[in-house]
């Protein structure tokens, strides 16, 4: 292990929380500079002014910006976001609660995006110019054009209202109950659990949501993928692996594919993190009980704290992703992983 | 006489371009005895290259390449291989070196990886240990004396000349009949190359294969090669054995490559070395005793 | 010079069929948005009107896509819907590409802090996921076109300024740049006369298919009920008020679906065959 990786890691360590610093003052400033008053917002007109006040006191509006920025951190590292105007229950309670389900559509999407997307585009760039790579590029780029709240239309009328074969909405039947809260993934605590048709339920109800939110990261990924190895098909170093009769199999799921897999790995990284955005899509369409779907309510009603919270534990999110992203890359890159730090 | 190892008939390669088909080789005789090494030479763009491409069975199935005319290897008619058939023969029966060994081997395998790879072309269940021995054991023969850290090492840990000694050493690895070097080491500065170079010319004659210099530098020819053809804008314009081609050069085209050598310190020719002349277009000069041999029964068209 | 290139890269776009047929559909979108009260069945469907006799009436003679809830007619309402996606995607992109590109150009310039903290800033904008961002603006502000496009806008200039971040960066260290800096060229005048204009043909690209996606994100918004509000004619309004009503209603949903589908398509086509004749015609 050189000292490039680790300092590597060291960088990255530190943009992200001081970029984590950023997002929390961002998020500070939309809330409270926005003109109008947040807690007249957060009641309606027909709150009294009493009521109003009182708000104010809680969400400290009558104190200075820095001042509230300053207990706003505060309490942050107390582990507390306030209280939720729309659940009226702690904002981190809330989190807890409905970001397991979210996680659990993001991450089945973000295997769905792997495990199709990249073979998709290793076939395509092996058969660059054939028939089989101007069909993958074709149904990769309807891939990225569709929005996803329309794939998950076009998806539930389909397979949920026409063809009857997977359920419509939400995580669960109706009369079955949740297995036993593990993880909060509901397919692993009921395996876990050992309780088949549960499993059974959930993972049927995952499926749509699932592929609705990976079908734009399937596309990027397939095109991203045909290109990055379609340029090292034209590299010295596949010649060489042809000119010694390494079969094309080899050479495109290993030769080509992992020396080209390097610098996507970050793209598909960030493609998989914005999936969280695709979520609030998705989970209003199939009325899935998670973060985003609780984001939307929070901003419906204004729900000052909530909003907040929810946005800072979506980046926290995105930025952590993208640090794990890094961190393999600089693994598996050999000049990163090995190189001899120079004087200097 | 034995029908030679290698045997080109009037090879030609046209390449399909939005004005029609474009030919770059037009109609190329040439042949390679077992054991023989011979050379190649030519400008940048005269057609060295995509022979020793087409040779090694890697433009034959392109979209856009149309070739014709006889290759023979082995007995086996190149041209009417099929491509499972040809790639069986790669790496077994011939290798290649490459022009630049760096960008050559693959930046994230390490060599003992990619050493067992090419190990396993003709060993097909080769065990992993038994391929690292081997691997040590090729590169002590191209003189590597640490091969333990060179096989644990990726190829930008390596310098260029000890990358071209690996290089050197895998295509050498499966005995190969046939190796194409094709500019080997011109990457490289002039005495690594230099020493390199002696290094695959021992290891060749150890070895017992046949070799095919592609090459423009005329110095390397001369001390390796044992019969040489000059080509020119995709056509011979001169075979003799190598004393008689540097003492009697015939074609003009030759004798303004080799009057153009000193002037540039006998190192390799420059992308456009000569001015152009319609004298190059003049026949091709065969030497008594090069004659091409008549092609072997069942390939004559 | 400039002819001849120009010239050749518009042959190069020519010979791909793709990037044609992106260029049909863009110009079919637009003359449709245009001229949206001219070609319109129903031109006054675009707004508050109401005819409950023909409510929800399925796809026919008289009304090709079929009509909404309160009887208007679905495809005025995506001609209108074009309209207002065209206007919100210009106007979006009007305010953020001068404002990111200008900060990108200074950053990746001018270099030392002022680089650092334009860059630190850009990557914080950058890591609220896209959508998300848009919302959490929306969150505060009254549902209205104009704050819809201001949201969008916030979120969408990062992306100019990581582009012309990396594009100067890389200009400042060609030679007609170095030449101008000998000459003593004051810098802001080598920004703006050297580097700018050779960072326009990516940052054109870009703009095109930006357009798409703009409407793909404003839709997304208005989907969530968080965007433009009716009476205005939305797509992505549009789809979400007929997925209540799938799937007997389909016409409602799966029309304006795919009036959006088409729009960021032929964008996206149009980009991505503008970038390859850019590309190799330089």
């Amino acid at each position: 292990m050189s000292s490039t990786f680790f300092k590597t890691i060291g960088i990255r360590l530190w943009t992200s929380a001081l970029v984590l610093v950023g997002v929390s003052i961002l998020i500070f400033c939309i809330a409270r500079v926005i003109p109008g008053d947040p807690a007249r917002i957060a009641l309606g007109p027909n709150a009294t002014q009493e009521q109003v006040e009182l708000l104010r006191e809680r969400l400290h509006l009558n104190e200075s910006l820095p001042v509230q920025y300053f207990e706003f951190v505060r309490e942050l590292f107390q582990g507390d976001l306030g209280m939720s105007l729309y659940t009226n229950r702690p904002v981190t309670t809330d989190i807890g609660d409905f970001l397991p389900a979210t996680l659990e559509l993001v991450v089945f999407a973000g295997i769905l995006m792997v495990v199709v997307g990249i073979p998709l585009g290793v076939l395509a760039a092996r058969y660059r110019d054939k028939l089989t790579d101007n069909v993958v590029r074709l149904l990769s780029l309807l891939g990225v054009v569709t929005p996803t709240f329309v794939w998950a239309v076009f998806l539930m009328l389909i397979f949920a209202f026409y063809l009857e074969i997977l359920p419509v909405a939400g995580r669960l039947s109706q009369g079955v109950d949740p297995p036993p809260g593990v993880t909060g993934f509901y397919t692993i605590d009921a395996l876990l659990a050992g309780q088949w048709s549960t499993f059974g339920d959930a993972f049927s109800h995952i499926i749509l949501p699932a592929t609705a939110l990976a079908l734009t990261g399937i596309g990027q990924t397939a095109r991203l993928t045909r290109a990055s190895v379609a340029e090292t098909y034209d590299k010295p170093y596949v010649e060489m692996a042809q000119a010694y009769g390494f079969s094309d199999r080899r050479i495109a799921s290993k030769y080509a594919l992992r020396p080209a897999m390097i610098p996507s790995l970050t793209i598909m990284g960030l493609d998989f993190a914005a999936m969280l955005g695709g979520a609030f899509l998705v989970e209003a369409v199939f009325a899935w009980p998670g973060l985003a779907r609780y984001g939307v309510e929070t901003i419906l009603h204004k729900d000052l704290n909530g909003i907040v919270g929810t946005v800072l534990v979506i980046s926290a999110f995105f930025l952590i992703v993208n640090m794990l992203v890094d961190i393999a890359v600089a693994w598996l890159n050999p000049r990163i992983r090995l190189q001899k730090r120079w004087a200097g | 006489m034995t029908a030679p190892l290698l045997q080109i008939a009037d090879l030609r390669l046209a390449f399909d371009s939005w004005r029609g088909p474009v030919e770059v080789l037009h109609g190329i005789s040439l042949n390679i005895r077992r054991g023989e090494k011979v050379a190649l030479v030519g400008e940048s763009g005269s057609g060295k290259s995509v022979t020793a491409r087409i040779i090694a069975g890697l433009l034959q199935y392109q979209r856009g390449a149309r070739i014709s005319g006889h290759v023979a290897f082995d007995g086996k008619d190149l041209l009417g291989l099929s491509e499972r058939a040809f790639r069986d023969l790669r790496g077994t029966a011939m290798s290649m070196v490459f022009q630049d060994p760096t960008s050559a081997l693959n930046p994230v395998f390490t060599i003992a990886d990619q050493f067992r790879e090419v190990l396993g072309r003709a060993h097909k269940d080769i065990s992993r240990a038994e391929a690292r021995r081997r691997a040590a054991e090729a590169l002590d023969h191209v003189l590597i004396h640490e091969p333990e850290r060179v096989l644990a090492s990726y190829p930008f840990q390596l310098s260029g000349g000890m990358n071209q000694r690996v290089l050197i050493a895998m295509a050498l690895a499966n005995q190969p009949a046939l190796l194409l070097a094709d500019e080997p080491g011109t990457a490289l500065d002039v005495t690594v190359q230099d020493r390199t170079l002696h290094l695959m010319a021992d290891l060749i004659e150890e070895v017992g294969s046949a070799v095919l210099f592609i090459s423009h530098n005329l110095g390397v020819v001369r001390e390796f090669a044992d019969r040489v053809y000059v080509i020119y804008r995709g056509r011979i314009v001169e075979h003799a054995g190598t004393d008689a081609l540097f003492h009697d050069p015939r074609h003009p085209y030759t004798r303004a490559l080799l009057a153009a050598v000193p002037k540039i310190s006998g190192e390799g020719l420059p992308d456009t070395l000569v001015e152009t002349s319609d004298a190059f277009d003049a026949p091709a000069v065969i030497h008594d005793g090069c004659e091409e041999p008549p092609l072997p029964a069942g390939m004559a068209a | 010079m400039v002819a001849i290139l120009r010239s050749e890269a518009w042959y190069k776009f020519r010979r791909n069929k793709l990037s044609m047929v992106g260029l049909g559909l863009v110009t079919l979108i637009v003359l449709l948005a245009v001229f949206a009260p001219l070609v319109a069945p129903y031109p006054t469907h675009a707004g508050a009107f109401v005819d409950f006799v023909n409510a929800s009436q399925p796809p026919s003679a008289t009304n090709w896509f079929g009509t909404d809830l309160i009887g208007r007619d679905i495809l005025s309402r995506i001609f209108f819907g074009y309209q207002v996606s065209l206007v919100l995607s210009v106007v979006v992109l009007v305010i953020a590409v001068p404002i990111g590109v200008g900060l990108g150009l200074v950053a990746g310039y001018f270099g030392g802090w002022i680089d650092y903290l334009i860059m630190r800033v850009t990557d914080v904008f950058l890591s609220i996921p896209p959508l998300v961002l848009a919302m959490a603006i929306m969150g505060f502000l009254e549902p209205t076109l104009l704050n819809a496009m201001m949201a969008v806008a916030v979120m969408w200039w990062p992306w100019y300024a990581r582009l012309a971040y990396n594009l100067s960066r890389s200009e400042s260290h060609e030679g007609y740049v170095l030449a101008a800096e000998v000459i003593g060229a004051p810098k802001w005048h080598v920004l703006v006369r050297e580097v700018l204009p050779n960072c326009l043909p990516a940052v054109f690209t870009k703009i095109t298919l930006d357009v798409g996606f703009v409407i793909l994100i404003a839709s997304s918004l208005s989907f969530l009920g968080l965007g433009v509000q009716p009476p205005t004619p939305d797509l992505g309004s549009m789809v979400a008020e007929g997925a209540q009503y799938l799937p007997d209603m389909w016409w409602m949903t799966v029309f304006p679906a795919f009036a959006i589908l088409i729009a960021v398509l032929g964008f996206n086509l149009l980009g991505d065959g503008l970038r390859d004749a850019l590309d190799q015609g330089r």
